[in-house]
Parts: C-alpha cells; structure tokens; sequence
C-alpha cells in the first residue's frame, strides 16, 4: 500500500505545473457540466411525467365528479329522486358502554382509510389479555406467514 | 527440570509474540485515537452508528495488526518425497529437497474486508438508505435539484488544491469526493481511485458528517442575510403514489445510461427506493433497510476502521486529507448557500436560501440543521420539508459527481 502511495506521489511530482493545470480544469470543467447537466435534465423530466400524471388525474377526477352529477338526486317538478347510495343504511351495533364519540372516530378512521363504500356493522370490545402495541407486535410478525 | 524448561520457553514465546514486544509507538498512537473516538461516539454520540464499529476496528488492528493481514504461504521441508503431510498441497524441489507449499490464511478482517475493497458495501449501504428515502420533496420541488448540484461543486475545486499539494491525480479525486459529504460515495470511490487512503479519508469524511450541525450554521449566518434567512416557503404540494414509484426507474435509466459508472451506486439507491414505494415487497424493503443495512454497516465500519495502521495512518498526508475534506465540506455548503440565494433573487424571495445548504448529502442532518437555523430566525418557519428536497438531491448529485471522477481520472 505504502508503495502504491509513493509511486502515486512520484508521479504526480513528475507533472508540471502546466499539466496539474489543465487536469484541474478539466475535471472542474466536466464536474461542474456533467452534474448541473444530469440533474437539470432530470428536473425537466420530474416535470414533464408530474404535469402529465397529475393532467391524467384531473381528467380522471372530473369523469368521476360528472358521473357522480349524473347520479345525484334531481329535485324538481318531476318528484324523481336517483339515489346514488340505499337509502337507509343498518346503524352499527354498539356495545353500550362504548361512548358515541369513539364510535365516531372509529367509523371515521375507516371511511378515511377505506373509503366511504365501507359501512361498519358492529363495534365490540374484544376480551383478549394482549394490550393494542401487542397486538400490533404480533400481527406484525405473523404477517409474512 | 524438562517441565519447568518447558513452561519457561512457553512464557517466553508467549511474551515475544505479544503486543509488548511486536507494537511500535505509532500503534499505541492509534490505540490512543481509536479510545478518544469511541468516547465521541458514545458520550458524544456523534455518529454512533459508523464511528463506534470504526474506531474499534481501528483499535483491534493497532493491537493485533495481523488481524488485516492477506493469506500467504510458506513452503515446509518434507520427512520423504510421499510425506502425507504433503497430500493435497502444490511440492516442488529446491536445492535437492522436497518442501511443500503450506497456506497461511489471512486475518479476519482481510477477508470482510474485501466487501469494501471489491465496492460492495457502498452500494448495499445505498440499497438500505433507498430503503429510507422520501423523494417526495424532491418530486413536488424538482428545482431542488440545481441545489444538490450547486452543493457538489466543492468537490472538484478540492480537487485543484489536492493535486496542487502534490497528490496524483486519482488521490485527489478520492479526497475531493468527501466534498460530497456521503460516507459509502466517498468509500466507493476510493476503493476505486486510491485505496491506500481508505482510512484517512472514511474517517475525515464521518467525521465532517457528524460535524454538520458545528461547521454549518457559521457558514450559513456569514453568507445570509437575516432577511434571507427569515422567508418562510409555500407549502409543498402532494406527491401521488404513481410519481414516487415512477421516480426511482426514471431516474436509474437517466444516470446509468449518460453516466454508467454511477450506476452501481443510483441503481442501488432506486432499487431499495422502488422496493419502499411499490408497497408490494413490505418484507424486502424491511430487512434493507433494517437486517441487511444493519450487518453491512458492521462489517463496513469495523474494516475501514482496520485500515487505519498507525504505519500508514500517521503521515502528513492525512493532516492534508484532513485540511482538505474540511475545506471541500465547507466549500459545498457555500456554493449551495450561493445557488440558494441565487433562487431567492429570481424567484422574488419565495425561496429561503438556507435550504441550499442541505445540498451537501448528509441525511437528514444537513437538512434539519437549515430547519434549526431558520427557526432561530423565525420559530414559526418550518424549512425541514423544504430542506429534504436538496438534501436527497444531494445524494443523487453526489453519486453522478463520483461516477464522473471515475470517468474523468485514469486509475
């Protein structure tokens, strides 16, 4: 290694000033270039494909929203009524002791995370001796099995 | 008599092999360093995760040296031409006498340690950090970019002053890539450019990084007014799942096709980066990030420790190396500074100059120390998102930085 080294350090003592120079330059030159050069290439790209997915997008939010126009209520001389969703919808069955504003937290985490299509039929309190952060552990770990 | 003769000779040869009479002055040097490293990282904790297995590395092959030392041979006489001895191994002749050739396996490290000299390590480490990596500020920002470019600029300036104070070419390439502030880049590189200084610079370059939040802010508050420094960002816009899974496999065939000898390094990082936004290789993307990560930072740490033998460690090119990396540290900083406040200008102020500082790789320091400076001057300023964008750009620009070193530098 130590050899390596010191005949790396000779040959670097034989370039000349002028030589050192122009390796300087060079890589400073094709540094600076190529780095500004691929990155602002890319921020054209990262444009490009974000304008067209979010232009893909909007279209596709504004086919959902006419259709979602087309089949809601149309109130009027007609008297007709389209109804999107039933509508009556079976409230959950609760246990009594489970307050009115956990029910509503719960119904909301899982219209948040699962969609509105989702209704909640029953809220009960599980008897199991594991607490919740447990309960995360073991699912966690009998995932993948 | 035979018995205590024999027990004698016993302790005798146990002394003479041991450290006492086999360590020279610059080992206990090192013993010395590594000790005070250790005490960095854990009262310090700077860095704990790299300079803990590194400093111990260092400390166990300045105790036991040939503990790095590569395999070899001797030749051993044989008792007659069919010796049994023999079975197996290469024999040969030498003044009229049978000997044969007896392998001498190298020391542990020498083998784990081929993982760093092969450059395989660097990029298993850049698979983990994929792994880790939110693009998302990058993706609703792209114009980070330019400052993640702005900030790889001190590289190859460094690289002026190394070859001017008489390093070869390929040495200040590696020594300029510190510039870069990313640990497995600088590794990767001078494993390939200049694997002599593996250890100077590993450390120079750790170190830098685990100084981030002491050498920064200085530069920041010199190079910024407080009016810059006050301008608080728009929110950034929400990136969609699409764009983030897109991203990485842009961004691979881009580099790998202009730049390919990035592509061990980029791929890596957006192989680990598309295993976390496809969601659908939950259990890959863990044991990267986690187990595989985990085991390779061990193994890295630990033999870029080992090639810091107080022989080879102890020169005046390691003050230079180290004088240096500080310079190309605090240089990349500047010039992202600079870019920023470039931005500031044209964009009319919307944008905080503070964050071309995290430029500099460097995750997440860099970019939480622009958070911290920016909230000194507002606590109301939220620039860590903000900062994420160059900060991960940084990563990017220091990986096409190296490939073009590699490129550039004959080696």
């Amino acid at each position: 290694m130590m050899q390596t080294s010191t005949a790396a350090a000779q040959l670097t003592a034989a370039l000349s000033f002028y030589d050192k120079s122009i390796s300087a330059a060079k890589v400073i030159l094709t540094g600076f270039v190529v780095v500004f050069a691929m990155l602002f290439l890319l921020i054209i790209i990262i444009k490009i494909y974000s304008a067209t997915i979010k232009g893909a997008q909007d279209a596709a939010d504004r086919r959902a929203k006419r259709k979602e126009r087309v089949m809601e209520p149309v109130s009027g001389e007609s008297g007709v009524h389209i109804i999107k969703r039933p509508a009556y919808v079976t409230p959950p069955t609760v246990e009594d002791e489970i307050p009115e504003e956990v029910v509503a937290v719960i119904a909301a985490a899982v219209a948040a995370t699962m969609g509105p299509a989702v209704t909640v039929k029953s809220i009960k309190k599980t008897g199991s001796g594991r607490s919740a952060w447990a309960h995360a552990g073991v699912l966690d770990n009998t995932r993948p099995f | 008599m035979e018995i205590i003769n024999g027990f004698l000779e016993a302790i005798k040869g146990i002394f003479v092999g041991s450290g006492i009479m086999t360590l020279n002055w610059q080992n206990y040097i090192m013993i010395a360093v590594s000790i005070f490293l250790l005490y960095l990282a854990i009262k310090k904790q700077y860095e704990p995760l790299l300079l803990l297995p590194i400093a111990f590395g260092m400390l166990l092959v300045n105790l036991y040296p040939s503990i790095m030392a590569p395999p070899s041979y001797e030749w051993v006489p044989m008792a007659t031409s069919t010796d049994s001895a023999a079975a197996g191994h290469v024999t040969q002749m030498i003044d009229g006498k049978w000997y044969y050739q007896n392998p001498q396996y190298g020391g542990l490290l020498y083998y784990l340690y081929q993982g760093v000299k092969l450059g395989i390590y660097p990029p298993l480490i850049f698979l983990g950090i994929g792994c880790m990596t939110d693009f998302g500020p990058l993706i609703s920002n792209p114009k980070s970019l330019i400052l993640g470019a702005a900030a790889q600029i001190g590289i190859f300036v460094t690289f002026t002053g190394a070859i001017f104070l008489g390093f070869s070419e390929a040495q200040s390439g590696a020594i300029a890539i510190i510039g870069g502030a990313d640990g497995p880049t600088a590794i990767y590189v001078t494993t390939k450019l200049a694997p002599e200084m593996l250890g100077s610079i590993a450390i120079a370059a750790y170190s830098y990084m685990a100084l981030v939040p002491i050498i920064q802010p200085p530069i920041m508050k010199a190079l910024t007014t407080k009016k810059e420094r006050s301008v608080v960002m728009e929110q950034l816009r929400p990136v969609s799942k699409l764009e983030k899974i897109i991203f990485p496999v842009i961004v691979v065939i881009l580099i790998s096709i202009f730049l390919p000898d990035a592509a061990p390094l980029v791929g890596m990082l957006m192989l680990g980066n598309l295993f976390k936004e496809s969601g659908v290789v939950d259990r890959i993307a863990k044991a990267a990030q986690n187990e595989l990560m985990n085991i390779i930072t061990i193994f890295l740490g630990v033999t870029v420790g080992a090639t810091a033998k107080g022989s080879t460690f102890l020169t005046l090119d390691t003050i230079k190396i180290i004088v240096l990396g500080l310079i190309a540290f605090s240089m990349g900083t500047s010039f992202g500074l600079l870019f920023g406040k470039l931005m500031y200008k044209f964009t009319g102020g919307k944008v905080n100059p503070l964050i071309g500082s995290a430029g500099v790789s460097a995750v997440p320091m860099a970019a939480r120390v622009s958070q911290r400076v920016g909230q000194q001057e507002n606590p109301g300023n939220f620039l860590l998102m903000h900062a994420m964008g160059p900060n991960v750009a940084g990563v990017i620009g220091s990986a096409v930085a190296a490939g073009v070193l590699l490129n550039v530098i004959p080696h």
